[in-house]
């Protein structure tokens, strides 16, 4: 089997990351404040707290925290926002994790504005500032939501200028980067980045379950899951002006151990398989009857494409059923990104690479492709 | 040709509202069957490849696979369940 869907979850994970997991599901748990049967080993959450906050660009691991994953950080920090913030301005390359829990609250419904993107996948600063004006004349401030590597077209946002906009309007800038952590050098700090959604299965190569969110100091969010923190457990309510915990019970740490592991690769393989999506986006481009989507180069790893005359749901079942090559077709639950790319209603074939892809994958794809679009359907 | 089983695919087409279903059969997918599915739908015939692909479309449902497997796919409307049941009385009754 090739798989090529690491932008759903990425397959295999690194031995390190199987590894890592494996010894701290059969060592003594972590303390995490419970017990006292640390003996004074490795401290696999601190640790990743720290190289996460390296690869994101902070200088502040204390202001990340650990959760199941981007949709549970998206829920968590648009839920939890000061009361003041209360509309959103988004791009039409976001996905449903941000939509839905926007378009669901009864804070933000109805009071959502989105921004469109080029045929590529990319928004444009100009249109994201004129949105952000708009809205903040009719609504007040509001939080800006931004997917920082589109899972559709692999575009990447000009986080630092989208975040530079925000400000200047009174917004807070959350920056979705399910994708694009561990694939896209991202610098929280430099960008003046108030918040950050990440998961740990997909560009970190960690286990299904990890993720987390920083959320910069100063910034005080109110939990939406309150519960056991192994400190003060005298203390039942905490105050307004105090920063109630934003981690609560018992943490995944065999798979923060694993996700520790997938970091550490990660770093050291910085490509992630971008070269081998724009090599494949070379080759696609040179095939008659395909379309590819998304920017020539400067991508993360992701690929989208059709074939005249298939459905991308038709295209898919032909590549894993005759060509053992696994995709994913279809909407990538991100609706809105479509009908501007030009692959509505039906999206999209999509091909995303992790750093463990070779460039053997790349041309058994396209091999793939070619017999595909030289099939005439009778 | 019999069908063996029907079983809910792995693989169903939820973003669209459709769930899917693979029908296991008795021997290999043959040309001669595919043909028989025409009346069924609009009809679309891969010949070229190596296994052809063919796909039948109506309103409500979808049947497509590859000729020589031992199952096909049918995709159906989750208003329209109770074609699954005329696709399933039409095989049987062609064979």
């Amino acid at each position: 089997m090739i798989y090529l869907n690491n932008a759903a979850s990425s397959f295999p994970k690194p031995s390190e990351v199987l590894e890592a997991q494996a010894a701290a599901l059969a060592a003594a748990p972590e303390s995490q404040h419970r017990s006292n049967a640390a003996d004074g080993g490795t401290d696999a959450t601190a640790l990743c707290r720290e190289r996460l906050a390296f690869l994101l660009g902070t200088s502040r691991p204390e202001r990340i925290f650990f959760c199941s994953g981007a949709t549970h950080a998206l829920n968590l920090l648009l839920g939890g926002l000061p009361q003041q913030y209360s509309c959103a301005v988004v791009t039409a390359t976001e996905h449903n994790s941000v939509l839905r829990p926007l378009s669901n609250s009864p804070v933000f419904a109805g009071r959502i504005a989105i921004v469109p993107c080029d045929n590529a996948g990319r928004v444009h600063p100009a249109a994201f500032e004129e949105a952000l004006r708009a809205a903040a004349e009719r609504w007040g401030p509001g939080v800006a939501v931004v997917n920082h590597c589109s899972n559709v077209t692999g575009a990447i946002q000009d986080a630092a200028a989208l975040a530079q906009a925000a400000r200047s309007h009174g917004f807070l800038f959350l920056l979705d980067a399910a994708q694009s952590a561990g694939s896209v050098p991202l610098r929280l700090d430099g960008w003046g980045v108030d918040m950050l959604a990440f998961t740990g299965h997909k560009a970190l190569l960690g286990p299904a379950g990890t993720g987390g969110f920083f959320v910069r100091d100063g910034l005080r969010l109110r939990p939406l899951i309150y519960g056991g923190t192994g400190t003060d457990s005298d203390k039942l309510t905490y105050g307004p002006d105090e920063q109630a915990p934003l981690e609560a019970g018992t943490q995944n740490t065999p798979g923060i151990a694993g996700l520790l592991a997938g970091v550490e690769y990660a770093l050291a393989h910085p490509d992630a398989g971008k070269s081998l999506r724009d090599e494949l986006k070379k080759e696609l481009d040179s095939i008659p009857g395909v379309r590819t989507y998304g920017p020539e180069t400067g991508a993360g790893a992701v690929l989208s494409f059709n074939i005249d005359g298939l459905s991308p749901s038709d295209a898919g079942y032909i590549l894993r059923n005759e060509f053992d090559i696994v995709v994913r077709t279809g909407l990538h639950c991100s609706p809105l990104i479509h009908d501007a790319i030009g692959a509505g209603p039906r999206g999209t074939v999509r091909a995303s690479f992790s750093g463990l892809n070779t460039p053997a994958d790349v041309r058994a794809l396209v091999q793939a492709v070619r017999q595909m679009s030289k099939s005439p359907a009778l | 040709m019999k069908i063996l089983d029907r079983i809910k695919s792995r693989e169903p087409c939820v973003e669209s509202g459709w769930d899917a279903f693979d029908f296991l059969v008795d021997a290999p997918i043959d040309e001669a069957f595919i043909l028989s599915l025409r009346p069924l739908g609009s009809f679309s015939y891969m010949k070229a490849l190596k296994r052809p692909f063919f796909k039948i479309e109506s309103h409500h449902y979808i049947i497509k696979g590859l000729q020589g497997d031992s199952f096909f796919r049918v995709a159906v409307h989750r208003d329209h369940m109770d074609e699954l049941q005329m696709i399933t009385g039409y095989i049987t009754g062609q064979t």
